[in-house]
């Protein structure tokens, strides 16, 4: 025993004294473990990145990349390690996960005020969504916007222009189902679809915990969405659960979903194009949609060590080559501004059509059973489309069962 | 002359109606094989198609590519397999002891073991997970074995059989002076091997499936299993449906040859539950 421990502190001398030789000047090499959902080919963006900043920070910082599945899982595995007390360093996160365990996040404020590169350059609904719940608990990393994607061969052969408003969306709905029997548009997000038209309309949605969206404009826009079912210039996702399938078959001649989504469509005998979504009578309104950063290293110096990695992938050069490699968007004004982004706008219609409408992005707030409240939402208006329910009875079963939730 | 007729009718009767059940069976295997080798417009074609129009195996390289398959395959033969061997030795032991000996309290405490059956899995997932951390072992295969080795249903299901065994059998073997450990293991599991081995591969299949707890106790590529690599193809945007049917049928091959190897004594297990011996 005694031997042991005399054996182990002249070893760490020397180990001591060999580390004081070889690397006088160097910081203790720190590593920081990342948490992330992203596959496939977002994955090897993400390792590119990451490889890149291990290897030019000059800091000894090594970045552990931990793919934990889908945001599900790793959602459920944070949770898990909130009460394990055994957090990453850093991980993806959406706002309405951390609720339950913000004290284990590290508020941002001090650091964006001293040692960040012009945090005013994130886009404004960024920095409104990190801010949610006061301080500033994340940073936007890997954001999407809903796009239009529709089938410029078949808009061009009926002469159909791509629509700008609801009255345009509808006048070529009933233009395509005559000439081709076919729907023009369907909708991925049910949820994403009621608010931003209940936005567009001039309404609020629900705001600080009150149902906002049963006013008159909202019963319009609900209206308006029915109608478009009712009348077959819309279908429902269904079993497809994404229309980029039905879409690139031909089957529905244009659908709204993540800018994300762009590298599921395989066009089937024609050219798709893209284009900002439809804007209301009042105004535009398009959900965004996307992770975002949050920091919960405790210890100082990884904590500094992630914030480095967190200023290198938002930085303008990084956020662009990201957005690049994979279709999410730049998350500052500078990315959208620098010329190789500027490059590559020109040839890539789903980036310019990001572009001409994230200045009337939202974020969804959070609120009481806020993703239960989301995913009811869907379902009631998906039953309202297949029972063909008159849009007063389909707004009084959503307001009762939303109000139930909220006052939960 | 009428009667062979009669039987003859029933016979293929019969037939079409197994062929029937094997078919409707077989379908989603044959439907996950056809998927994976088709593209993915063809995929969610309407209408759909049987075969593919074009015969697409390089779905499997693809597949193959997107995960370290290989590492993931190797952890999850290691942790079915010996976990499905501490899952039977725990099993018999504990059935032999509230089956076959007397102690104090022994319908009490079982009757507490059955009461745990009642708790749905998921509901102990954060707290076994505090545990596993407790003890040091997130992200090594203890936490991906030892969580599970004790399963109370096994040990009621083969408890149900061990009290089958006539007790003479028990009280003639202890006149020839042979020990509890020695008729357990010459005498009750050669004579339950069928319930046995229908719980090993109950086991196998659990293991070779199981997704959540692994992915939550498993961090570095080096531990994590097959089922963890199938969410590869799944993004919020989109799913790769013919990769990850590709993926799932090279997941499944295993089990499926487990189930022939295993084949007559499942069904014996299954079927036979009269005493033996």
């Amino acid at each position: 025993m005694k031997l042991k421990s005399i054996l182990v502190s002249i070893l760490g001398a020397g180990l001591f004294l060999a580390l004081a030789v070889v690397a006088p000047v160097s910081a203790e090499p720190v590593t920081v473990e990342f948490w992330h959902a992203m596959s496939g080919g977002l994955q090897d963006a993400l390792v590119a990145l990451t490889d890149e900043f291990n290897a030019t920070n000059g800091q000894d910082i090594t970045v552990e990349l931990v793919n934990q599945g889908g945001y599900g899982d790793l959602s459920k595995k944070l949770m898990a390690s909130v009460a394990a007390d055994t957090l990453p360093d850093m991980a993806q996160v959406y706002n309405n996960w951390i609720t339950g365990y913000l004290d284990s996040v590290v508020a941002l404020d001090d650091l964006v005020a001293t040692n960040f590169d012009n945090y005013d350059d994130i886009l404004e609904s960024y920095r409104n969504e990190g801010a949610e719940y006061g301080p500033i608990y994340t940073i936007g990393f890997n954001k999407s916007i809903q796009i239009f994607f529709y089938n410029k061969t078949q808009f061009a052969e009926l002469g159909l222009e791509v629509p700008t408003t609801w009255e345009e969306l509808e006048a070529a709905g009933k233009v395509a189902l005559e000439a081709t029997g076919k729907p023009i548009v369907g909708y991925d997000d049910l949820f994403g679809l009621f608010q931003q038209y209940v936005q567009q309309n001039g309404s609020g949605f629900v705001v600080d915990g009150k149902i906002e969206f049963n006013s008159p404009e909202g019963l319009e826009a609900l209206t308006f969405i029915l109608n478009l079912y009712k009348n077959g210039y819309a279908r429902l996702a269904g079993e497809d659960v994404y229309l980029s399938g039905p879409f690139g078959n031909g089957d529905v001649l244009a659908y709204v979903g993540s800018s994300a989504g762009a590298a599921y469509i395989q066009p089937k005998d024609f050219e798709y194009g893209a284009a900002p979504l439809p804007k209301g009578p009042v105004k535009g309104s398009v959900p965004q949609a996307g992770t975002n950063l949050a920091l919960f290293a405790q210890d100082a110096a990884k904590q500094t060590a992630a914030w480095e990695y967190i200023k290198f992938l938002t930085s303008a050069d990084a956020t662009v080559e990201w957005a690049i490699a994979t279709g999410y968007l730049p998350v500052r004004t500078s990315g959208f501004e620098s010329a190789t982004y500027q490059a590559f706008m020109e040839e890539n219609e789903v980036a310019q059509a990001a572009y001409a409408q994230v200045g009337d992005q939202y974020f969804e707030p959070v609120f009481n059973n806020s993703y239960d409240i989301r995913s009811l939402i869907s379902t009631e208006i998906e039953t309202a489309i297949l029972e063909e329910k008159t849009p007063e009875d389909a707004m009084n079963t959503i307001v009762e069962k939303v109000q139930a939730l909220l006052d939960n | 002359m009428g009667d062979g007729i009669r039987r003859k009718i029933t016979v293929v009767l019969t037939h079409v109606f197994l062929m029937a059940g094997a078919m409707i069976t077989l379908l989603p295997f044959v439907w996950m094989i056809l998927t994976s080798l088709k593209d993915a417009g063809e995929i969610v074609q309407m209408p759909p198609t049987f075969f593919p129009s074009v015969w697409h195996f390089d779905n499997y390289l693809k597949a193959f590519a997107a995960a370290p398959f290989g590492q993931y395959f190797i952890n999850t033969l290691f942790v079915t397999i010996v976990g499905t061997i501490l899952t039977v030795f725990i099993t018999i032991l504990t059935a032999f002891g509230f089956s076959r000996l007397r102690f104090p309290g022994r319908d009490v405490i079982f009757s507490i073991l059955l009461a745990t059956l009642m708790i749905p899995g998921e509901m102990l997932i954060i707290t076994n997970f505090v545990t596993v951390s407790k003890l040091g072992w997130v992200d090594t295969r203890e936490a991906l074995i030892f969580p599970w080795i004790a399963n109370v249903f096994y040990i009621y299901l083969l408890r149900q059989f061990f009290m089958q065994m006539p007790d003479a059998l028990y009280y003639a073997a202890k006149v020839d002076a042979c020990s509890d450990w020695r008729y357990l293991w010459k005498i009750m599991v050669p004579n339950n091997r069928h319930a046995i081995s229908t719980i090993a591969i109950l086991n196998a299949i659990g293991c070779w499936n199981a997704f959540l707890w692994p992915l939550i106790v498993t961090n570095s590529e080096s531990k994590r299993v097959l089922s963890i690599g199938l969410v590869r193809f799944q993004t919020e945007a989109g799913t790769h449906f013919e990769l990850l049917m590709a993926a799932s049928a090279i997941l499944v091959v295993p089990m499926i040859i487990l189930y022939l190897l295993l084949r007559n004594q499942i069904i014996s297990g299954v079927t036979r539950s009269g005493i033996k011996g």
